[in-house]
């Protein structure tokens, strides 16, 4: 219980410090918008015949851009949330030289990256919600009622992308130049699960890469429920790849993580950077 | 000396200094291949679905509206200018902020170099960083989906490209001044890029625009350079048949270059007043 009032509290201080920057609030839900969305949609509707996306419809099956879009924002934000808010956000403590004083207190260390999952998932759907409601109100966004059913698979990711997070915090707490690792595997992993095309698409050495990804069945669940795109495999298998692929990231990564903790404590590294 | 060899002389060590900087973070170059070959790569994927894998008619469609069918092509010119502008519009904004951060900004300002000295030797010395972004997608272009534009017709892009830099220095230096009034421009950087990736068909024809956002976009020198380079490089257009666009870029530059002169004048008297330039 003690570590779940912790982890509640480092989630509210996170979210606490992002109200404190009003531009920084406004840009992460726009900046989305106008660098993703918005282009990729107009890019998407160039190739319309008669007002309909007939090749969208012939590579995954439904015509719905805006839905296909939309949807792939979704699993793009939880991978960013993943990576920026949870991982790297350690490292900015550990920049700003509050890690250690935080690794000194008594809350167990993988708290830390639990507490910043809240405050960044919070953060996320509270996004989300706003750029649906853009999106239902400009660009006509449609979904099934079934996007209900997708639910279970997106927690599950959620699960996954902590496992994720785990590795990912090791990784940046060794490293000097964080900003770009995370940058540039934040993109590879978002587009990897399909965020904006269909894996099918990718080169065949990647696709191995993209089914060992939990968030590749979870975009591909998400779609065939809300807007009834193409599966790109049997959804019971989707499933199970999900299942596994998140049952084998979160022990890695917690692995990882404490593996990182003893390297830093022996180095000695824990207030450099 | 005369004050014209000074400044000149004052010109080459601030772009010194700066070439110094960035080889002394070589991870940087890392990143001038890793996005320049995969942020239209993904692009390019992203049009195989929306044109179910090169569909005549869906891609019928886009060349109505983009002027060509060589989808991958148009894509990497597009983000060739998105590059280019991101280093333009963070370029001479950036260096004065960071000059401002570090403290040194007051003392710069107080030395008798031209003002053209901290404002553009930096961006100057971040060409050579622009064109071998410029040589990585082009090879990308080749390696990846085979398109090679034609020795004249690159030639001719380069023409555009050299009478296109003043206005995009023009639009960075507009951006630049606003830090001697507010400091930090990041977060205005990033949605007057924005508007530009939006507004200049950068990444989409700009015939997808509504009617207003395309009058918006024709008073705006990147939508110009863009397209003529895209319509010499692929669709084998003479310098002769944008000569118009290049005129009102042209012309375009002379507007936002006073507008540029007048503002930075303006800011800087009143960061004299206020204490700005070693505020931070």
């Amino acid at each position: 219980m003690d570590e779940l009032r912790a982890a509640i509290a480092i989630g509210k201080k996170d979210l606490t410090i992002l109200s404190r920057y009003r531009i920084a609030v406004v840009s992460q839900i726009f900046t989305p918008l106008y660098q993703g969305v918005i282009p990729a949609f107009l890019f998407g509707a160039s190739f319309a015949v008669g007002g309909r996306v007939l090749g969208l419809e012939s590579t995954v099956g439904t015509d719905n851009l805006a839905g296909f879009i939309f949807l792939g924002g979704v699993i793009s934000g939880l991978v960013a949330t993943s990576f920026w808010a949870m991982a790297m956000g350690l490292r900015n403590e550990m920049d700003q030289g509050t890690l250690e004083p935080t690794w000194l207190t008594p809350t167990r260390h993988e708290t830390l990256v639990i507490g910043r999952a809240f405050g960044g998932l919070l953060w996320f759907i509270l996004s989300q919600i706003v750029l649906f409601a853009i999106g239902i109100a400009v660009f006509g966004l449609r979904f099934r009622p079934e996007i209900v059913f997708a639910l279970p698979a997106v927690i599950v990711a959620i699960v996954g992308m902590v496992g994720v997070a785990y590795i990912l915090a090791a990784i940046v707490l060794l490293i000097r130049e964080a900003n770009f690792f995370i940058d540039c595997t934040n993109f590879l992993f978002s587009t990897a699960s399909g965020a904006a095309f269909p894996v099918t698409l990718l080169p065949g050495v990647f696709v191995p890469v993209a089914f060992a990804l939990p968030t590749t069945y979870a975009m591909d669940l998400l779609r065939q429920n809300a807007i009834g795109a193409r599966p790109a495999l049997d959804p019971t298998l989707e499933y199970v790849g999900l299942l596994a692929t998140t049952a084998v990231l979160y022990p890695i990564g917690r692995w990882a993580f404490a593996r990182a903790e003893q390297t830093m404590r022996r180095r000695g590294t824990l207030a450099q950077y | 000396m005369t004050r014209l060899q000074a400044d000149l002389r004052a010109f080459a060590a601030a772009a010194l200094k700066e070439l110094r900087i960035t080889r002394r973070y070589p991870a940087m170059y890392l990143g001038m291949i890793f996005w320049p070959v995969l942020l239209p790569a993904v692009w390019v994927l992203m049009a195989q679905a929306y044109s179910g894998g090169n569909d005549a008619r869906a891609v019928a469609a886009f060349a109505a509206r983009a002027g060509t069918s060589e989808i991958a092509g148009f894509v990497f010119v597009g983000f060739a200018m998105y590059m280019w502008l991101s280093t333009i519009l963070w370029g001479p904004g950036t260096a004065l902020r960071r000059d401002q951060m570090q403290g040194s900004l007051e003392a710069t300002f107080l030395t008798p170099a031209s003002r053209l000295v901290p404002l553009f030797a930096p961006p100057m010395a971040a060409l050579p960083n622009i064109l071998l972004t410029f040589g990585v997608m082009g090879i990308a272009l080749w390696l990846l989906f085979g398109v090679v534009p034609a020795p004249d017709a690159a030639i001719r892009a380069v023409v555009i490209t050299l009478l296109g830099l003043p206005a995009m220095y023009a639009i960075g230096t507009l951006f630049a001044a606003g830090v001697l009034r507010y400091g930090e421009i990041g977060p205005v950087v990033q949605i007057v890029r924005g508007t530009f990736v939006l507004a200049c068909g950068i990444t989409f024809p700009v015939a997808m625009l509504p009617a207003w956002a395309q009058f918006g976009a024709a008073l705006l020198p990147p939508t110009y350079i863009v397209a003529d380079i895209r319509a010499v490089l692929l669709r084998g257009f003479g310098l002769a048949d944008v000569v118009g666009d290049v005129l009102i870029t042209l012309g375009l530059t002379v507007v936002i270059a006073f507008l540029a002169v007048f503002l930075f004048r303006a800011l800087e008297t009143s960061a004299r007043r206020t204490g700005m330039l070693s505020r931070f």
